[in-house]
């Protein structure tokens, strides 16, 4: 089952990032957003609407996995298509090629664009209902440092006022830098949802200490202390409150433990995907 | 009638359907007119016809509808059946569905569009091969000295009707193939193979298989075939391809057939449409 009792709100005008590892169930869980797919039991509402209904897509625009369109059509030929499709007046093609910076290209043939371009086209059709809702589904697979530059700033910008972005993504940087909330998903199941801050909540401290195994045996032993891990070049990452690094410090020392480095990680949103997707067990 | 504009443009910028309405106009003519019009001249026994008048009078314009309407069971059922697969099919294989389906329109509003679209399209399928084919029976006239006389104009009417009515049957036939195998191959390759060869098998042995034979009146091409025949036109004969060995049926019980077979092909391909779940381009 690729979803299962997956649950999850997104508030009106923020950038919600929703993550989680290959297979885990984002793509079916948008393509049921758009009706693309029907859950076999359960429900959802977009809008206010039944998902895939005529007065929901109207006023959702998506981007979902690779972008699809007729290869033998040019860009703009392309979204007079969908235009037609959506009811939407050709008036709406230039502003939003200009928008994806796509207008000196879109009279070239769909199958002669660079991935980049692809994608960015992807984008100017999302757009073109000029959405309440844009889902993104990988939006920056395949573009360049600078377009995927370029692409975040688009992101960002379209997720300002009232315009609610719903973004899938691998790239936890790019998450970082755009949304406001984010839902990590595993399994088809929403484990963590929260703001950046709620989700690197539970700073580190590491240490670097001789000999090794003494210090992880001490500090399994004491009181409050969580998981101690075994990072890169020796070093301990230890989950405990920040504010006893005095403390351990002194026990250790006592212990005969030669201590030589001890601070305070942050903790990257990346770091807390992998030991969210590694361990937790789904939500509800 | 947003959705009908979108998918007359697809049909009309896509190259390969241009590729197949002038195929079907060369096969059309060439086999309808050239090759016979070349015995006639190089006084070749054609086909077991004979040669003389006979073969030059089916050449004359008032022969048109007789001449020309033979082509459109067997050349121009298989060029757009092709059409109807790639129109539909290739959504599956470009994950096109994906994007159209996610506008204002829905899916079926969409299919219907597209099968009116298709329809729409094969108005010059049928107009330009009874033009082109006139053109070649008055050069023919001309150049033997014949008298140009025209086909009785409700003839000519009915024919272009039936023809249309044909290549729409057998256009919903690909566009079915292309839904239920999600893509162009497999829709194409299949109804080929239907075409020439499984329909042609049963209907040859038909005449001594009683149960092949009730099999073949509900097949496309008998009954394209006892539809034409019931404008008053000679069913060709000959073995091969193209020919026809089967029983034919009444012209009413031919468009009844067809028409059911129509109404099946588009109600089973919107249903599967409407409720299938789409993925990704296959």
């Amino acid at each position: 089952m690729a979803v299962d009792g997956l649950s999850m709100k997104v508030k009106r005008g923020e950038v919600y990032g929703f993550v989680g590892p290959n297979g885990s169930g984002k793509t079916t869980t948008l393509r049921m957003l758009l009706g693309l797919v029907r859950p076999t039991s359960g429900d959802c509402e977009m809008l206010g609407e039944a998902p895939g209904s005529p007065e929901a897509l109207a006023r959702i625009g998506a981007l979902v996995e690779t972008p699809a369109f007729y290869p033998y059509l040019s860009g703009r030929d392309n979204l007079r298509v969908l235009a037609r499709h959506a009811g939407v007046s050709y008036n709406r093609i230039e502003p939003v090629l200009a928008e994806v910076d796509l207008t000196r290209r879109a009279d070239y043939r769909f199958k002669s664009y660079s991935l980049g371009m692809k994608q960015r086209l992807g984008m100017a059709a999302a757009l073109l209902k000029d959405p309440e809702l844009l889902i993104l589904d990988e939006p920056t697979n395949g573009l360049d440092p600078a377009g995927m530059a370029e692409m975040r700033d688009l992101i960002r910008n379209l997720g300002h006022g009232e315009r609610t972005v719903l973004l899938s993504s691998h790239l936890m940087g790019e998450l970082e830098q755009i949304c406001d909330r984010i839902g990590v998903v595993k399994e088809g199941r929403i484990i963590k949802e929260g703001t950046l801050d709620e989700l690197r909540r539970g700073e580190r401290l590491k240490l670097r200490a001789e000999p090794v195994s003494g210090a992880i045996e001490l500090l399994e032993k004491l009181e409050g202390v969580g998981k101690v891990d075994t990072g890169d070049g020796g070093n301990l990452m230890i989950e405990v409150d920040p504010s006893r690094a005095a403390e351990i410090n002194r026990v250790l020392v006592e212990a005969g433990i030669q201590v030589s480095e001890l601070c305070v990680v942050k903790l990257s949103l990346e770091s807390v995907f992998l030991s969210l997707t590694e361990e937790a067990e789904p939500l509800g | 009638m947003d959705s009908l504009i979108a998918e007359l443009l697809l049909l009309r910028k896509r190259v390969g359907n241009w590729v197949l309405l002038g195929f079907w106009l060369f096969m059309a003519i060439l086999f309808s007119y050239l090759l016979p019009y070349y015995a006639y001249t190089s006084d070749l026994n054609f086909h077991g016809r004979g040669v003389g008048a006979v073969l030059l009078i089916a050449l004359l314009p008032q022969n048109l509808v007789a001449n020309i309407t033979n082509s459109f069971p067997f050349f121009g059922g298989t060029m757009v059946l092709i059409m109807g697969a790639l129109a539909m099919g290739s959504e599956y294989n470009w994950g096109t569905l994906t994007p159209a389906f996610t506008q204002r329109a829905g899916r079926l509003k969409v299919f219907f569009a597209k099968m009116l679209a298709l329809a729409i399209a094969l108005v010059p399928f049928v107009l330009l091969v009874f033009l082109l084919a006139f053109l070649a029976s008055v050069s023919i006239s001309w150049r033997e000295g014949q008298p140009i006389e025209l086909p009785p104009l409700w003839d000519l009417l009915r024919a272009l009707a039936a023809g249309w009515f044909l290549l729409a049957v057998w256009a919903a036939f690909g566009v079915f193939l292309a839904v239920l195998s999600r893509g162009t191959a497999l829709a194409i390759g299949l109804g080929i193979i239907y075409g020439l060869v499984i329909e042609g098998i049963i209907s040859s042995f038909g005449r001594q298989i009683d149960l092949l034979k009730q099999i073949s009146t509900v097949l496309l091409r008998t009954n394209g075939y006892s539809l034409i025949s019931s404008l008053g036109v000679t069913l060709p004969s000959e073995a091969g391809p193209g020919g026809f060995s089967g029983d034919s049926v009444s012209g009413t019980q031919a468009a009844l057939v067809l028409a059911g077979c129509l109404i099946v092909f588009i109600a089973i391909s919107a249903a599967v449409i409407r409720r299938r779940d789409v993925t990704g381009a296959s």
